[in-house]
Formats: structure tokens, sequence, C-alpha cells
């Protein structure tokens, strides 16, 4: 996916989502806040696995969707579970945990540490991959060369 | 406590000084540059980096005031303390960009970055230089004053005493090493905490009998009474939010998760790493410590919690205290790791920021006014001097001003992002970002900073921080957006493009 036009305007959300963040807590709006700090944190990410303007399908598809999931159901079942019991103690519980807090252990620890860290793992190529650096040293090489020449 | 534990704990806890002491003298002899002395640049591999890095990022508050905060208000910090996966995110965002600025020019501190970023422009890194010192200042006075507390509180020793004994060993090694011992002594310590994490998680199990007896009894128990002291458990305590308003439990995702990439500990350790393509297995390595440390902070605050709720333990006067309380519950073996994985919280954060704040004393805000050193060794003298004198006066700081460290504490993490959001991460990640930008994101990001510190109100529950963190932004992006482009050098624009 190329993003070469895109950037400056992935930016500009960016900033955006900042200020809309910032006044939804204002307004103890957190479920929103929530969600639009997945996207927040997604676009960073975007932007930063780019190589050459280009972003890979195959970094997006997996970790990154996935993780924006994970972590975006993670905060619906939270808020969800925290109402259904709230003053009450629930009468199941997950792994030993009160229902909503589970969501934050399975799917916001656990689940962003299987998706994030170890698709980063799997898909190292797609975000650096060795001929990218070795290219990226010799242009560098190049230019000092030719700077050095220039003298 | 009898005489004995406390002779085995001080013991145990000075047989780690000594080593880091050790590496720390070690590591001297593996510093021959300036680019060594002030960023460890490319000298070290992932497993060494990741111990650091989250050594560095886990400070004393991780261990000491994450359980008190767990026990006084429910789960809600638990977001910040299950954050793992933000190194992950960081090394994507800004992993490669970073590392590679150190190979088209001299990277020895983060000062050189904005310098090849934003073509030498004094104002930015005299700005950025002086809100980061400002975070790191906050954060060495809270490490000196929770270590030299620690062994106060167990041995009834002076502050100043013990302060002396254990952060001057801290300066002589960490002035003496530079970054190379500071990241060495930093990854032994994250061992440290590692291993007592993992001791103290079996023994939770061992105690509690599992998460559900927890979630019983603190459901449960009503409010319990001793003497004076009183704590009330509720249902609501155990769920995902804890008992405060919900939008600091939202800040406390955001924060920590995005504002990992923002954290000077994590931003100079990406240069440490010798090789760019190790950076997946940084993360891996630097989480997987993380989530042991963040599962030991979790597991301290439901043990007090449980050991209250059936009446083992009184009420805690100082929530604070919650990690101390169950370690001493639970005997000799747990006290003498919880005391030493406190211990090198408050070191290894303590060294890191030493030698931050000594690098922007000694090289980034001298060369932000246009003073040149004229050789490599008069800089890393300049450098030793430094890192002394600012150690030994945060250790008085620290120990004779009590209010203004606590106004202090509220700086740190939040701080820092403010002050590294607009030069790096919105720096290196467009292009279009500009001197004019950069310059009125920071210049906002320190004045409301001060203003917070002397008692600005802001709108709602949210942390003070958020607020800040969003208009530097803010101010960076849309001004830049409306003024002329920098010019940026090819090598520049090479790193831009990777």
């Amino acid at each position: 996916m190329d993003i070469q036009g895109k950037r400056t305007g992935i930016i500009v959300t960016i900033a955006l989502l900042w200020g809309a963040i910032s006044v939804l807590g204002w307004y103890e709006m957190y479920m929103p806040g929530l969600y639009l700090g997945v996207l927040l944190m997604f676009l960073h990410m975007v932007l930063g696995v780019s190589v050459n303007h280009k972003v890979s399908r195959k970094f997006l598809i997996f970790p990154l969707i996935p993780w924006a999931v994970v972590w975006a159901v993670s905060f619906y079942l939270s808020n969800m579970h925290a109402n259904i019991f709230t003053g009450v103690m629930p009468n199941f519980t997950i792994l030993g945990f009160h229902p909503s807090f589970s969501w934050t252990i399975i799917l916001y620890w656990i689940g962003g540490m299987l998706t994030l860290t170890w698709g980063f793992m799997i898909y190292k190529d797609e975000w650096l991959s060795s001929s990218d650096w070795d290219e990226f040293k010799r242009k560098v090489e190049l230019i000092d060369q030719g700077q050095e020449g220039g003298m | 406590m009898t005489t004995a534990v406390k002779v085995m704990i001080i013991g145990f806890s000075f047989a780690m000084l000594l080593v880091s002491l050790l590496i720390g003298l070690w590591a001297k002899r593996k510093v021959k540059t300036a680019k060594e002395y002030f960023g460890g640049t490319g000298l070290f591999g992932p497993v060494a980096v990741g111990l650091s890095s989250t050594a560095a990022v886990a400070s004393a508050f991780a261990l000491v005031g994450v359980p008190g905060l767990l026990y006084s208000t429910g789960n809600a910090m638990n977001f910040w303390m299950l954050s793992s996966a933000a190194f992950a995110m960081a090394y994507i965002i800004l992993g490669k960009k970073i590392r590679a600025m150190s190979e088209i020019g001299e990277v020895a501190s983060l000062g050189d970055i904005s310098d090849l970023r934003f073509n030498n422009n004094r104002l930015i890194k005299g700005l950025m230089s002086v809100i980061i010192f400002l975070g790191c200042i906050a954060y060495l006075a809270a490490q000196i004053k929770a270590g030299s507390e620690l062994f106060n509180n167990l041995l009834g020793w002076s502050p100043i005493v013990t302060g002396f004994i254990i952060f001057g060993v801290l300066t002589v090694y960490t002035a003496i090493s530079g970054e190379v011992g500071g990241l060495l002594t930093q990854a032994f310590q994250g061992l440290v905490m590692v291993v007592a994490g993992i001791i103290i998680i079996v023994s939770f199990f061992v105690i509690t009998g599992g998460f559900g007896n927890v979630l019983e009894v603190v459901s449960k128990a009503g409010t319990i009474t001793a003497g004076d002291v009183s704590k009330s458990f509720g249902p609501d305590f155990m769920n995902a939010w804890g008992i405060l308003p919900k939008s600091v439990a939202m800040a406390w995702v955001i924060i920590p998760i995005l504002g990992t990439v923002g954290q000077p500990q994590v931003l100079t350790r990406m240069y440490a790493l010798k090789d760019p393509k190790d950076m997946p297995k940084l993360g891996l390595y630097a989480g997987l410590a993380h989530m042991v440390v963040g599962f030991f902070a979790l597991v301290v605050a439901y043990g007090a919690l449980y050991l209250v709720g059936i009446g083992e333990i009184d009420p805690l006067v100082v929530a604070d205290n919650a990690i101390f309380a169950y370690a001493d519950y639970l005997g000799l073996y747990a006290q003498l790791f919880v005391y030493a994985a406190v211990l090198a919280a408050a070191m290894s954060s303590a060294s890191m920021f030493l030698t931050l704040s000594g690098n922007i004393i000694a090289r980034d805000l001298p060369s932000a006014f246009g003073k040149e050193f004229k050789s490599e060794e008069k800089q890393m003298k300049v450098a030793q001097i430094t890192i002394f004198g600012i150690g030994i006066l945060s250790i008085l700081f620290s120990l004779t001003s009590a209010e203004m460290v606590a106004i202090l504490g509220t700086f740190g993490w939040g701080t820092l992002m403010s002050g590294t959001f607009p030069v790096f991460i919105i720096g290196l990640l467009w292009k279009g970002a500009n001197s004019k930008g950069v310059t009125a994101g920071l210049l906002l990001s320190l004045v409301l900073n001060i203003a917070s510190l002397m008692g600005m109100a802001w709108p709602g529950a949210l942390p003070w921080y958020v607020n800040v963190i969003a208009i530097s932004i803010f101010a960076t992006v849309f001004i830049s957006l409306f003024t002329k482009e920098d010019h940026m050098n090819e090598k520049l624009d090479l790193v831009m493009d990777l």
C-alpha cells in the first residue's frame, strides 16, 4: 500500500486525534476515547512500518489489524462486564478474575504481546529487511564518497 | 523483623550494589570514545538492551507506587503496568529511524539526533534539553528518595547516610563508565527484578490459592478497621476500571503505551543496539521482562488486598507500603528479593536519568549555546565531573526538599513525552515537520509544564500531562503545515524514507 501523498493527512489526523481524545477525556467519554486511542497508535505504526512510503500488506494483515481488533474488543468486553456487574460480585470468573478485568489480562496484555511482539518477530523483514538496510548504508556511503570527492 | 533478617536483607542488597559497582568498573575499559561514553552507540545485543530498557522504564514507582495505587483504587493502574506490548510498538514506530540516524552522523545523545534532523537548530535543541532535564531530575530525585527511605524504614538509618552510600556508589560508577556501564548495570538490575518477580508470583499462588479467592475476599470483605485505620473493599475494585474516574483509566492506556516511544530511556537504547535488524528480538526480550515485572506489581497488590481482607494483616496506614507488608508476611526469602528488587528498580532508573541529565548539561546544552569542546577527552572529563556534581546535588536535594520532590514527582513520563514527541516522533515520521512548528510545540510544552507545576487547573479528571502533550503536538503539526518546509539533506532524506 503506497502512502506517499497520504503522509501529511495521516499526521494531521494524528494531531486531531490527540485533541479529540483530550476533549473526550474531559467529558468522561472514555470508551470513544479508547477506540480513538487504538486508531492513534495504529496510525503511528503504519507510518513507522513504511519503507520508501510503501506499507507492507502482510504486516497490516498481521500483526497490525488483528492487534487493533483485539484491543478494541478487549475494551468493549471489559466495559460490558463492568456494567453488568456494577456493585455486585460477578456470578462467574474467567481464569479466576473478575470477567471485566479478565479481558485486560487475556486480550490487552497477552493478546497485545501475541499480536504485536510476535508479529513483529515473524514479519520483521516487512519492517526492515537486510537488503533495505544494506541498500540504505550503501547509499549513505556513496553520498559520503561524493562529498569527499567534491572537497 | 529480627536483627538476623535485617542483616541478611542488608547483605543481599549491598551485594547487589557491589556487583553493580564491579560491572561499572569493568565497563570503564570498554569506553574509548565520547560516542561510547555518552551513548554506548551500536555496542550491545538485544538481551542486554532489552533488560536494561525494562529496568530503566520500571522505576521504584512501578514496584512501590503502583501496588499502592492498585491497593487503594483498584485495577485501573494495571493498564499501565500491563503495557508490555509497548516496546514492540515503540520499535515498530521509530526503531529503524533512530538507529539509522547514527549511520549518517555522530549520535551519542538525543541532542545529536535533533541536530541532524533540524539542521543544528540551537533553539530546538535547547528547549528539548531543558524539558528532558526537568523530567530527568524529577525522576532522579524520586528514585533517590525511594531508595533512601527504603533503608530508613527498615533499619532506621538516616536517609542522608543511606542516600550517600547507595547513590554515592551509583554516581561513582556512572560517572566513570558513562552509558556503557549504565546500560550493563541496568541489565543486571533488570535481571534481579525479573528473578524477584518470578519468586513473588509463585508465592502469590501458594498464599492465596489463586485470583478467584482474591476476588471473593475483596468483593465480600466490606470495611476492615484496625485502630484508626480502615480499608473499604467492594466488587468494583476488581473490574477493569477500578474506582477512579474512567477517563483516568483511558489515559493510563494511551499514555504508557504510546508514551514508551517518547521516553529517553527507550529512545537512547534504540541507537545502543548493535544490529538494527535485532530490533524485533529487542521488543520480545524487553516485553517478556516487562511482563514479569508488571505481573509482579499486580500480584503484590492483590496479595496485600487478600491479606487485609482475611484479617491476616492490618489495613495499611500508607498504601505505598503494600509491597513491604506483603513481603514481610511471606518471610525471609521474599523479603530478600523484594527489598533488592525495589533497590534495583530505583538504582537502574536513577543511573539512566543521571547519565541523561549529565549528557544534557555537559554535551547538549553547551552545544545549543555554541560551545564546542576541543577534544573528546576534555568533553568526557567535563561529563564525569558534571555527572558527579549532579549526583551529589540530587542526593542532597531529594533528601532535604521533600515538598519540592513531591511536586516534581508529578513530572516524569508525561513531561518527557511532551519534550520528545515534537522532535522525534513527529519529526522523524513526517518530512513536513519544520523548525518553526517544532519550536512552537516545544515552547508551549515548556510553558505548560511549568504552569501545571505551579498549579494550573485543567478541565475534567484527565491527568494534566495529556492536555500538554496534545497541545504541543497540535501546535507542531499545524504550524509546520502552514509554514515553509526546511531544507533536508540527502542522507536525512534516506533515513526518513527507510
